[in-house]
């Protein structure tokens, strides 16, 4: 029997049972549309985390409070000094503490992410000043209370005048701060501070008049990505000298190392849908055999009649294979059109889903594949039928 | 459930069909010798045909007669290669079916038989001229040359006003001019009939019976079982299946 008369007899069988056909490709369907979503979730995960990172110098280090420690020990512009004197592997040290606080201008306030920093703050983390300047060591020394502000902040206090804002005075936390920078917009937030929503006064203003010390961190930057080692070992050298014992309070992290672990997290998620995804569709595969199964068992006197009037194993075998593909490749399709409607609705769940063309191919290529696996063994067992046995079955 | 034994097979010399094979064996369509088949119940072995030897030559019209429950289904299977013998030896058209594959006996049922069955054995879902296209269509025939042989064949039959019926829009008598003309189409050296009448009422039964005189009139070779001693008497040789043997008159 010719291929294209197999495909003809399969849809005139399809059609005379779609009801339950429907049913087999729900499973199917599902299959599908979870593989295209985890593969969306997937590259979102990973968008996030290069976004995340984007405006991190790989050469950065990091001193923070270790978590979950009651401080024993707070950093401060001490500690920033022995590590310029003793961390020869650095090319930059600078030290910040950030919160939240209201900032206020004219009638406009806003709880927003106040950050102390340095002059060494702005190429450490990458920021660009569009108008007006950054912070100075003069500013930190005077303990002035200047401020400079993200994209949004700016946005939000003088619309689109952003340059106007420069010159004027906001209030945080009951004191008049002069704007004196604009920083470029940034787009996506790093951990931990978000530039384009911030605010970045003077360290010891910040400190002093509006965060406290509330746990401050140093940043560092190495001088090249080789650097970034031994700058670790000097740096714990340092902080062992100067707390002796305590230097524990501390932990020193790397920005590869913690894109690598941003990374692994979003893997695992992956991993742990594709799991998910694999059930799903072994679930819908079982289902598919077990229609397949019935349907041999219906239609064994149908076999029967077509292997008398000289139907060959491969006549019956392809027709009831090309069945299960049909369906299984039906419910790839429909999958795929399914998701197209379900991924925006994910945001809702604070999930970034990213769809590809890669996930449309992958859903339907497991689809196909799963029909042609699961079907094949009550297609081969629908093929090997003794003719008389099938043409007596009642 | 009711399963066949497997019996070794036990080979006949082949220097014995030798004789006269020459000038034979061209009219010789089926030439069957000591055909043995029997069914296993539980642990005792129901023998339905014992040594069983028939020979048909071409253009012949044989009736096979006898009671109920005597064999003649099992022995039509046979012929038409639908079941096979445990052990004898049995050449159809100058093959021998013994020594064929499951696929080979499949091509065997598609070109050299046309079967006739006592409960039609339609496919419901296909409509008649859909029916009678699928021994073609098993051969490899396009669609179109199948369609039109189809066509031709349920016009012989009479009902050329009925093709796109499907079989439960169609009376018994009709339902069977269907399946002659299945069975016809793919030009078959011989028609099996199994009671091709038996779920028919008289009147269709007779019209049936009318048309396979007038295929054997045209010259094809026709083996009919029946249990109307009326139709046996028409037939140019009878058969008589007893008890797993075969007696002529
Ligand atoms: N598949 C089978 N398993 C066991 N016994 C069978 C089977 N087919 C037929 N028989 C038995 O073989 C005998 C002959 O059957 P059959 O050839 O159908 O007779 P007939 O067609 O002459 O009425 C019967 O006794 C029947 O019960
Ligand atoms: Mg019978």
């Amino acid at each position: 029997m010719s291929l294209v008369e197999i495909f003809r007899a399969v849809f005139i069988n399809i059609w005379a049972s779609k009801f339950k056909v429907f049913l087999t490709t729900l499973g199917i369907i599902v299959g599908s549309v979870t593989i295209i979503l985890v593969i969306g979730i997937g590259k979102g995960g990973q968008e996030d985390v290069a976004e995340q990172f984007r405006n991190l110098n790989a050469t950065s280090i990091f001193v923070m409070p270790a978590l979950g420690k009651t401080t024993q020990a707070t950093l401060g512009l001490s500690d920033v000094e022995a590590i310029k004197e003793g961390a020869p592997s650095l090319s930059d040290v600078t030290i910040m503490v950030s919160g939240k606080a209201d900032a206020s201008y004219r009638n406009t306030s806003y709880s927003a992410g106040v950050t102390g920093a340095t002059e060494e703050f702005c190429n450490i983390q990458n920021l660009t000043v569009k108008y007006g300047a950054f912070i100075s060591h003069y500013d930190n020394e005077r303990r002035k209370k200047v401020a400079v502000i993200g994209d949004e902040i700016a946005e939000l206090f003088y619309g689109d005048e952003k340059s106007e804002a420069v010159g004027t005075d906001l209030v945080i936390k009951g004191r008049r701060y002069e704007v004196i920078g604009v920083l470029e917009r940034v787009g996506d937030s790093m951990q931990g501070f978000s530039p384009d929503e911030g605010v970045i006064v003077p360290y010891e203003a910040a400190e002093k008049y509006i965060l406290g010390r509330t746990r401050p961190r140093i940043m560092a930057l190495a001088k090249d990505v080789d650097h970034v080692a031994s700058a670790i070992e000097e740096i714990t050298e340092v902080l062992n000298k100067t707390y002796q014992g305590k230097s524990d309070a501390f932990m020193i992290r790397d920005a590869g190392s913690r894109v690598t672990a941003a990374q692994d997290s979003a893997r695992t998620m992956s991993v742990l849908l594709i799991a998910v995804a694999t059930i799903v569709l072994i679930v819908g595969g079982i289902g598919i055999m077990n229609v397949l199964f019935v349907s041999v068992k219906e239609r064994t006197k149908e076999i029967g009649i077509l292997k008398a009037i000289g139907a060959r194993r491969k006549d019956i075998l392809l027709q009831f294979l090309i069945e299960a593909i049909v369906i299984s490749t039906s419910g790839g399709l429909i999958g795929i059109l399914l998701s197209i409607f379900v991924m925006p609705l994910m945001q809702y769940f604070d999930l970034r889903v990213i769809p590809s063309l890669y996930g449309y191919v992958m859903a339907l290529a497991f689809s196909i594949a799963t029909g042609t696996f699961f079907g094949y063994y009550p297609a081969s067992k629908a093929a090997t039928l003794r003719p008389i046995e099938a043409l007596n079955y009642e | 459930m009711k399963k066949t034994k497997a019996v070794t097979k036990r080979l006949k010399p082949y220097v014995q069909r030798k004789e006269g094979n020459d000038s034979m064996q061209d009219h010789r369509l089926i030439s069957m010798s000591n055909i043995d088949k029997s069914y296993q119940m539980g642990k005792n072995e129901l023998k339905v045909l014992k040594e069983v030897s028939l020979e048909i030559t071409a253009g012949e019209f044989v009736a096979v007669l006898g009671p109920s429950g005597s064999g003649k289904s099992t022995l039509m299977n046979i012929i038409g290669c639908i079941d096979v013998a445990d052990c004898g030896e049995y050449v159809l058209a100058g093959e021998n079916i013994e020594a064929k594959t499951e696929d080979g006996l499949a091509h065997i049922r598609n070109k050299e038989i046309g079967f006739v069955f006592q409960k039609f054995n339609l496919i419901s879902k296909y409509t008649a001229v859909q029916n009678v296209e699928l021994p073609l269509l098993f051969r490899g025939i396009g669609r179109k040359k199948a369609c039109e042989k189809a066509k031709k064949y349920l016009e012989l039959v009479g009902l050329g006003d009925r093709i796109h019926h499907k079989p439960t829009e169609l009376s018994g008598g009709q339902q069977q001019r269907v399946s002659i003309a299945r069975a016809l189409v793919g030009e078959p050296k011989i028609l099996l009939a199994d009671e091709p009448t038996g779920n028919l009422d008289s009147q269709s039964g007779r019209e049936i019976m009318d048309l396979f005189m007038k295929l054997h009139a045209e010259g094809n070779t026709i083996v009919l079982i029946t249990h109307d001693s009326d139709v046996g008497k028409q037939a140019e040789r009878i058969i008589h299946v007893r008890d797993g043997k075969i007696y002529e008159e």
